[in-house]
């Protein structure tokens, strides 16, 4: 026999003698008897514990399932519908200044024509300005405060443009008669 | 696991098919885009044309598909100088089919008979020729009194078709 034979020998007889069993029983045999019936009540308690833990098993393993299917059925929802598509932008309105619209001819309607004539009536008296004073071109003279749209404390270009603006707003605003403050001199426009 | 792995599978074999058919959809399902000036002309007989007023609207044609669409894009002015500036418009009209515009001159120099008063730019979404709308709102002359005028339009299709229609007087 080897060296390695004798430290690895796997022909070793592992039985053990009747004589060493019946030692080891007289030994290590209990003092007391323990009842049959608390025998099988720690069994049956140890079987429920054990069946337990493989249903709990078994549940969790089928929520993970659950899990799985769930979360790949989302992803086929969030693919079938059309993401890319985007809304378009909606177009800000910041160029056109939220201003008082002003009825100048009376009418009951804001259109182009008020604008037409408070611009009519700008030039003219900006022309009358100009002839008394060449350095102003604007009308600070005009007593029509009530088109001072803007509130600058001018009736200007500006004005004009602000009424205009308010005629091709969308949707079309129509102010009804009674609510314009406007009094219009219409031997000046 | 081998549950699991089945789910996966499953999974894939799902994905995959929707996938290409998406992707099919919107390689086939793009309509056709194209831009179109429309001109808008106003004739106002002999009397000279000092401010005007109208609305337009454009709708998708018929048979119109899913995607078809009519946006405005853009604004011009007019043909004669009086009208040359681009004309009032509410600027959130635009990427919309419906849009006001509006101009006036004091000036002296006005146009008379008919006249291209603006070109409004479209954006049409789709084969067939959009529908339009257009209602003179007001036509003045130089005195700011209102005049009768008519108020019409013209587009180009294609290679030097042309289709021109009518609009109506508030």
């Amino acid at each position: 026999m080897t060296e390695k034979k004798e430290h690895f020998d796997e022909d070793l007889d592992l039985r053990i003698s009747p004589k060493l069993s019946e030692d080891l029983n007289t030994l290590f045999k209990p003092q007391f008897s323990v009842p049959p019936e608390l025998d099988r009540a720690i069994m049956d308690r140890a079987n429920r514990r054990l069946v337990q833990r493989h249903w709990r098993h078994r549940v969790f393993r089928h929520i993970s399932l659950w899990r799985v299917a769930a979360a790949a059925a989302v992803i086929i929802f969030a693919f079938s519908l059309n993401l890319t598509q985007k809304p378009w932008p909606s177009t800000s309105r910041t160029v056109l200044v939220e201003a008082q619209a002003v009825d100048i001819d009376r009418n009951g309607r804001v259109d182009i024509l008020d604008a037409f004539k408070l611009a009519r009536h700008v030039e003219s008296a900006d022309r009358s300005k100009t002839n008394l004073s060449p350095v102003s071109g604007t009308v600070q003279a005009l007593r029509k405060q009530e088109w001072d749209i803007n509130g600058d404390g001018l009736v200007n270009r500006n004005d004009v443009d602000l009424v205009a603006s308010a005629a091709v707003r969308l949707p079309a605003p129509v102010l009804p008669a009674q609510k314009t403050q406007v009094q219009l001199d219409k031997g000046v426009l | 696991m081998k549950k699991i792995m089945a789910v996966i599978v499953t999974s894939i074999s799902l994905i995959v098919p929707v996938l290409a058919r998406q992707s099919e959809q919107d390689m086939t399902a793009q309509p056709k885009v194209r831009f179109a000036p429309l001109h808008i002309f106003l004739d106002s007989g002999n009397q000279p044309l000092a401010a005007f007023q109208f609305e337009l609207k454009a709708a998708a044609g018929k048979p119109a598909p899913a995607k078809a669409g009519v946006k405005i894009v853009g604004v011009e002015g007019g043909e004669h100088k009086a009208f040359k500036e681009a004309p009032y418009y509410d600027p959130a009209a635009l990427a919309n089919d419906r849009i006001i515009i509006a101009a006036f001159n004091t000036g002296r120099e006005l146009p008379k008979g008919r006249t291209r008063i603006a070109t409004v730019h479209l954006q049409i979404i789709g084969d067939a020729e959009p529908d339009y709308e257009l209602k003179l709102t007001v036509a003045a002359d130089a005195d700011a009194k209102e005049i009768p005028a008519k108020i019409t339009f013209e587009t180009r299709l294609g290679e030097g078709l042309r289709r021109s229609g009518k609009g109506e007087q508030k």
